[in-house]
């Protein structure tokens, strides 16, 4: 009995003892420019979700940035200069949704859309949209000329309720077809676009696959799932649908357009998508910057990468003729196509 | 609602009595005899999960712990009951004061204790196993995509407690020292980049419910508690060191809680 006990204290106080020196930490980097440095790049080195498909489509190679960008960073150096290049640094990713946030700026890559032509004018949507719109929601909608439906959703972080929806639908009912407008939409909520989604397929689809990181490997993925959209059970739009995009259709944007493009009835029209496949997280550093990344990325039905875009169906750019004469090229040329088919 | 009141202030001035007729504790049936007690108390904490960010947040917490201990009739009246409500809600911001996290825990443990009883019952050591139900939240104001942690999990673990009773000048006190240790459990927690949409949007459970033991989960509980009693109310004055920690799924996690506390004692005797 006496043995048993001093078995149970010895037991007792090797358990504690191991407990006191078991503290969970993560490493700390010093706030100075270097362990600001060095902290960004090991966030993006262990997080960042992009790095084997990039590294094949343009040679990137995130070692290799370090020590080209590690020759940058001095002790002294001004604070504006570190925040300068830790942002060239995040650019060398190529990716709309990497930022680093300080107080009086943000760092960011917009090559996607600032290289190419807007092909969207808000001033001469205006002219098609009119001042007697119908507004539900996040979505602007009115009846053109000749008798096809205009919506417009300049950003899926505007809600939209089934309610919104049904109502719309039911407004547009006698026309002929929609043009679906979303460029400029540089994306939201995920759950707004599944849900306009819904009101224009009759069957269940599989529009895609997502995956995560399980661990900080570059290649170390969870198997993908596939993502699929249901019908919504309420009106569902039977007509023909042209969908407008430009390299501003970002983000949320991209996906809604990745499961629009597979349902029959739907044309998309207009310039390739922005892309922005992955689903951006934060994090921060030691001197309070925070930073955004791609985290959680999303494909294609068959599997294909969607981070740099989406190609139209129809590919269609604005014309400087039509724009002088106040014409949006492709609202006129979805709106051929729909009286066409 | 009003009876149980009714009841226990019954119950409450039967103890009085008890007290002012001289009457012992142990004359009494043990097993009626209940300890209840509410303490409050304030406190640091530091916090860091690395689902949220890398960077640990400091700040501070308030926190509550309700208690009820009574002695059973198994094992010869050496065993007692504790159940333990525990909860804080804190607030912690980063290192350069940039962003700030809010977070609210709470957990309820069941536990029997058996009761050794030590220097002619002025001292008693107490151990035995403790089921122990947690959950709560972080939620980092700042984060977009990534914005909370949730917490929830079901351990089993050991609890130890000293207990030494005894007057300084005619003032009855209470000294309890009591240390809970997680052994094994499960917890939920998402994989290293699972975001919550995946999980309850798309319902992509897998892996999200991870076994737990010492070597993932070294959790320590400490609670030292000085009982002081001022006829007709007893005082507590209590310190609370709670050092939750894991590391599943590549995720890290610590809250390290430290509260000085204050409450109230009741003991009540059922009849």
């Amino acid at each position: 009995m006496k043995h048993s006990m001093q078995a149970c204290t010895v037991g007792w106080l090797a358990v504690l003892f191991f407990l006191l020196n078991s503290c969970i930490e993560e490493e700390t980097y010093d706030n100075t420019p270097q362990g600001n440095f060095e902290a960004l790049w090991h966030i993006i080195d262990r997080q960042y979700c992009f790095f084997d498909y990039k590294h094949a489509e343009y040679g990137l190679d995130w070692d290799e940035v370090y020590t080209r960008y590690e020759r940058y960073i001095t002790p002294d150096m001004p604070v504006k200069g570190l925040f300068e290049v830790l942002g060239n640094m995040l650019a060398e990713l190529r990716d709309g949704h990497v930022n680093l946030y300080a107080n009086y700026d943000v760092a960011r890559y917009w090559k996607w859309f600032e290289d190419y032509p807007a092909n969207f004018s808000d001033s001469i949507q205006r002219n098609y949209l009119g001042t007697d719109y119908k507004i539900a929601g996040g979505l602007k909608y009115t009846i053109l000329d000749d008798n096809l439906a205009y919506v417009y959703y300049g950003d899926f972080s505007s809600g939209i309720s089934e309610g919104n929806l049904s109502d719309m639908l039911r407004e547009l009912a006698l026309c002929n077809g929609m043009i679906l407008d979303v460029r400029s939409n540089g994306g939201g909520l995920l759950t707004n676009a599944s849900k306009l989604a819904s009101r224009f397929t009759n069957e269940r689809m599989c529009t895609g696959y997502i995956t995560h990181k399980r661990g900080t490997a570059h290649d170390d993925f969870a198997s993908p799932e596939p993502l699929y959209i249901e019908p919504s059970n309420s009106i569902r739009w039977q007509k023909p649908v042209v969908l407008l995009t430009n390299r501003r259709s970002y983000s949320a944007t991209n996906d809604f357009v990745n499961t629009m493009r597979q349902f029959p009835l739907v044309t998309v029209m207009g310039d390739r998508t922005g892309g922005g496949s992955g689903m951006p997280y934060s994090s921060e550093l030691p001197c309070g910057w925070s930073v955004r990344f791609s985290a959680c990325p999303t494909y294609g039905p068959d599997m294909e990468q969607l981070e740099f875009g989406i190609d139209p169906d129809v590919r269609v750019d604005m014309k400087t003729d039509d724009m002088a004469r106040g014409l949006d090229t492709i609202i006129e040329e979805a709106r051929l196509w729909l009286n066409n088919h | 609602m009003k009876s149980r009141i009714v009841f226990f202030v019954c119950m409450w001035l039967v103890g009085l009595f008890a007290r002012s007729q001289g009457i012992c504790v142990d004359s009494l049936q043990r097993h009626q005899y209940i300890v209840r007690s509410t303490s409050y108390g304030i406190g640091s904490i530091r916090l860091l999960d690395t689902y949220l960010s890398p960077m640990g947040y400091a700040g501070s917490q308030l926190h509550m712990v309700r208690e009820s201990t009574r002695m059973l009739r198994k094992g010869e009246g050496r065993i007692s009951r504790q159940t333990l409500f525990h909860a804080y809600v804190a607030g912690a911001e980063n290192g350069a004061g940039t962003a700030s996290e809010l977070a609210g825990m709470l957990d309820w443990n069941y536990a029997w204790h058996y009761n050794f009883s030590l220097a002619d019952g002025k001292l008693r050591l107490l151990l035995g196993p403790m089921l122990q139900l947690h959950g709560g939240f972080i939620y980092n104001t700042r984060n977009s995509n990534n914005p909370a942690q949730a917490k929830l999990g079901v351990d089993l673990a050991a609890s130890g407690m000293a207990v030494y009773r005894d007057k300084l000048k005619r003032l009855p006190f209470t000294m309890r020292y009591q240390l809970d240790v997680p052994l094994l459990g499960v917890m939920f927690s998402p994989q290293y980049q699972q975001s919550y949409y995946e999980i309850f949007s798309l319902g992509h459970y897998d892996g999200t419910i991870v076994l737990t033991s010492i070597h993932n989960r070294p959790v320590l509980r400490h609670w030292f508690t000085v009982d002081m009693e001022f006829r007709p109310f007893t005082l507590r004055l209590g310190y609370m060191a709670d050092m939750q920690q894991s590391e599943v799924n590549d995720i890290k996690y610590h809250a390290y809680t430290h509260s000085f506390m204050i409450g109230v004692v009741k003991r009540l005797y059922r009849l």
